[in-house]
């Protein structure tokens, strides 16, 4: 490995970490675009998300195959955690989706720790192994689906707010609520929906993910924080933004763990995060 | 003597969006001054600047002799200007009390004081028996009440009031105007955005007109109404017609 | 007010009373670790409660008097130097993080404590002087000088002190302008502006505050265990038990924290005791599902929700 560790090496991993991020924090960009609310348990979805894929796995359904069903199941429990929950809280003073979404966090990771082994686990043969290579450069053929994977989601995304009528409504709603109102949008079902869609989007995440990596109870919490970065980094709500905030989180922490030290490699991360936050508060792409 | 508070030549620019362009006021201390115009003339951004919750692009805000314009909001308060706002802007989980009482500490640091004094502002407004309600709990006419108490209750030369008769009825805009009166009575100054002319036409000393951000009018109340250029103005926003002709019925 | 003296007139009593009386020392370690959260979640309850700003971060600030504590006992200093060198050294880094974040709302803060506490484990695990990744052992040498008590009541006894210096310093602080000026910002910082409160100027003090109690109890704790380390002191496991501990009892009351660690300790204990090893997660299940009601329905929690009928009683007195 270290004999490959060339900048062009480096520059490749860490693009390909980036989209890895990116799968995981456009359905948090997206959430937090239209109802202006941190999804602080998105990491819990996503281990949910790993588990079901696992789950499907065992049955004999392949992580790619079972894509979909993940995304639909997700997309349907975000919705409900919407109608049952997410609607009261916004109802509320501002930081009760801070708390709300906090004490999901909890609930979610003291079930898995409650019911599940924490031994990390991976899918029984999974389809796609060995690297790729050219030149000095190697792939892994997984990391490689998964970031293709991430751009296909990302697209699809943008192509849905930026040209479908509902997508259309979301943004209404993300620009204005109460303009959007009146304009006839029903809010609580764009909010809904998009819950429901930012849910979904972390459904394909984990289903990619276990492609390449293990599922244990508390994966949840390695993905999330960097996704909290990534969507502050790309301006939040920005779904191009997040794309852009991972590829630059994926190059940062891959150089600052070869150059600086593996234990080190989020340093970079943080310090752009409150650079960033400090100095463009409305993040690199954000419109506000 | 010089005017308690001068406003020169205020601009101030959104992006492309030119809000305020030259807009020019004086309010003698003592005095109730109205400021009104179209919808849109930039009456509310003119009054953020003033207060200190926007910085002017451009031009001069004196206060006592002070320039304000572009001070921290919070300095603003602290030489004596007080406010409260056209959508009302309560501590919603503190009682009537408690919120004067935060007012009352910027010159009174001790709580009993604070708490004294408070009472006293809630008893002038009429809030007294309502002093343990929470901000939350009170009625419109109620919650822009005690946004005034609060703000009193800070000792200000100048009083800001942007809009506080909108949405009240007939009822308690008459008591408006009569806890207006008592205000001017106290020896504070007041400039007020108004809709409703008809109830400023009687107390209103001096009327400041603007529109498209800028200052068209300064005079009587008896004088804009019959003014060219205000009459124009508000003609030329047919939704805001009603609000001058009513003056005059 | 009175009541509330009277109250924490009753705590000390009994607490004193079982120092003496106990003699089990899983009953004795109940009772500190109950003290020492209680401290830790009023400590961030001065922020996160009164103020408003939600930290991730906090155990920082408890890092620094537990490391202040290891450094002093490791370079020949008695740890009692600790308390003002470590309450010193967490108010300067509350001041010159809180500088540049306390003006970010909601998450944008909430998401920074998280980084800053991130930055600063980095640095605690890769600095040699800090004992990098594996902490510091400290030696046993009983004895007042060494703050290292034979009886684990006497650690008990100076946690009580800690505890009740707390809550009497969180008392006074509800009857203060920064305590009103705390609120008002919280509730609505645009409006607390134009009754002339400098946001920055209150919220850095406040913070400064805070991080000087967790700091002390820091310190307390790391002559409880003698053994301090990056995920026992400063890791985001314990800032997440913190804010837990703040937000169950009720944000910006006087009596949350304390009933936020009575429900934090004994849940725990029970969950430990009722289902071993296998009952790992069940408490957070509860915690979670607490949380997650009282955002929904009650967001000032359960003494909040006290506090609220109280003084609805009050003013219906009032008005009678």
């Amino acid at each position: 490995m270290d004999a490959l560790a060339t900048p062009a090496q480096l520059l490749v991993g860490g693009l390909l970490t980036g989209l890895v991020f990116a799968l995981v924090a456009v359905g948090l960009t997206l959430i937090y675009g239209v109802m202006d609310v941190v999804n602080f348990a998105h990491g819990e979805y996503l281990m949910l998300a790993m588990y079901a894929t696992l789950a499907l796995a065992l049955l004999g359904i392949g992580p790619l195959v079972g894509l979909p069903l993940v995304a639909i199941a997700l997309f349907l429990f975000g919705i409900v955690v919407y109608r049952v929950f997410i609607r009261r809280l916004l109802a509320g003073p501002p930081e009760a989706t801070v708390f709300g979404t906090f004490g999901m966090l909890v609930l979610l990771q003291g079930l898995a720790q409650a019911t599940l082994t924490s031994d990390y686990q991976s899918i029984p043969n999974p389809p796609f192994h060995g690297t790729i290579r050219v030149g000095a450069i190697a792939v892994s053929q997984a990391t490689l689906i998964e970031g293709i994977g991430a751009l296909v989601l990302t697209a699809a995304l943008f192509a849905f707010v930026e040209f479908t009528e509902t997508g259309r409504a979301m943004r209404a709603v993300a620009e204005d609520r109460i303009a959007a109102t009146l304009m006839g949008i029903d809010v609580q079902r764009i909010n809904g929906l998009a819950f429901g869609i930012g849910a979904a989007c972390v459904g394909a995440a984990g289903a990619l993910l276990m492609l390449s990596y293990p599922v244990y109870p508390t994966v949840g919490a390695a993905f999330a924080l960097t996704a909290f970065v990534v969507v502050a980094l790309g301006g939040f709500g920005s779904i191009q933004g997040a794309l852009v905030g991972a590829l630059l989180v994926g190059l940062l922490e891959v150089f600052g763990g070869f150059y600086l030290s593996p234990e080190l490699k989020l340093v970079p991360v943080y310090l752009a995060y409150l650079i960033v936050v400090l100095l463009r508060p409305q993040g690199l792409l954000g419109r506000r | 003597m010089s005017p308690l508070l001068e406003v020169r030549g205020l601009v101030k620019q959104f992006g492309s969006l030119r809000a305020l362009d030259g807009v020019d006021l004086d309010v003698a201390a003592g005095s109730l001054t109205a400021l009104i115009g179209p919808n849109g003339a930039g009456k509310s951004t003119a009054f953020a600047c003033i207060a200190g919750a926007a910085k002017p692009t451009a031009g001069s805000v004196r206060f006592r002799g002070t320039e304000i314009a572009g001070m921290a909001y919070h300095r603003v308060a602290a030489l004596g200007i007080g406010r409260t706002y056209q959508i009302v802007q309560t501590f919603a989980d503190m009682t009537a009390l408690e919120a004067t009482t935060t007012g009352a500490l910027l010159r009174r640091p001790h709580l009993r004081d604070a708490v004294a004094y408070a009472e006293e502002i809630l008893a002038f407004v009429g809030l007294a028996d309502k002093r343990y309600r929470l901000g939350r709990a009170l009625t419109i006419a109620d919650k822009k009440r005690l946004e005034v108490a609060r703000a009193l209750a800070t000792e200000p030369q100048l009083l800001l009031l942007d809009e506080v008769m909108a949405g009240l009825t007939p009822a308690e805009c008459g008591a408006a105007v009569e806890l207006l009166r008592r205000i001017l009575a106290r020896g504070v100054t007041v400039l007020m955005v108004e809709h409703v002319m008809e109830v400023l036409m009687p107390i209103a000393q001096h009327v400041v007109v603007i529109a498209a951000g800028k200052t068209i009018f300064s005079g009587t109340a008896a004088g804009a109404v019959r003014d060219v250029d205000v009459i124009d103005a508000y003609l030329g926003s047919p939704l805001e017609h009603g609000a001058i002709a009513t003056g005059t019925p | 007010m009175r009541a509330h003296l009277i109250a924490l007139g009753a705590i000390v009593v009994v607490v004193a009373a079982a120092v003496f009386g106990l003699r089990s020392a899983v009953a004795l370690d109940l009772l500190f670790t109950l003290l020492l959260y209680a401290v830790l979640g009023q400590s961030w309850n001065w922020i996160s409660g009164y103020g408003g700003n939600i930290s991730f971060g906090h155990a920082i600030f408890f890092g620094c008097g537990a490391y202040a504590s290891a450094l002093c006992v490791t370079h020949g200093l008695s740890p009692w130097l600790a308390i003002p060198a470590g309450a010193l050294v967490a108010a300067l880094l509350a001041i010159v993080t809180g500088f540049p974040t306390l003006a970010l709302r909601g998450h944008y803060f909430s998401i920074a404590t998280i980084a800053v506490a991130a930055l600063v484990d980095a640095f605690v695990r890769t600095t040699p002087w800090l004992g990098k990744a594996t902490g510091f052992e400290l030696p046993i040498a009983p004895g007042w000088a060494t703050m290292q008590f034979p009886q684990k009541g006497t650690y008990v006894a100076l946690a009580l002190i800690l505890f009740a210096a707390v809550q009497l310093a969180t008392m006074a602080l509800e009857r203060s302008r920064m305590g009103y000026y705390l609120r008002a910002l919280r509730a609505n910082h645009a409006a607390a502006a134009a009754v002339g409160i400098d946001e920055r100027r209150v919220k850095l003090v406040a913070f400064a505050w805070s991080a000087t109690m967790a700091a002390v109890a820091g310190v307390l704790y790391a002559q409880y265990t003698l053994f301090v380390d990056p995920p026992s002191t400063i890791a985001l496991a314990i800032s997440i038990d913190i804010a837990l501990i703040g937000v169950v009892g009720g944000i910006g009351t006087l009596w949350g924290p304390a009933v936020g660690a009575l429900v934090y300790v004994v849940l725990a204990k029970a969950v430990a005791l009722q289902l071993g090893g296998a009952g790992k997660g069940y408490d957070l299940v509860i915690y979670g599902a607490i949380i997650c009601l009282i955002a929904a329905l009650r967001p000032y929690g359960i003494v909040g929700t006290i506090v609220d009928a109280l003084r609805r009683r009050r003013g219906a007195e009032a008005a009678a």
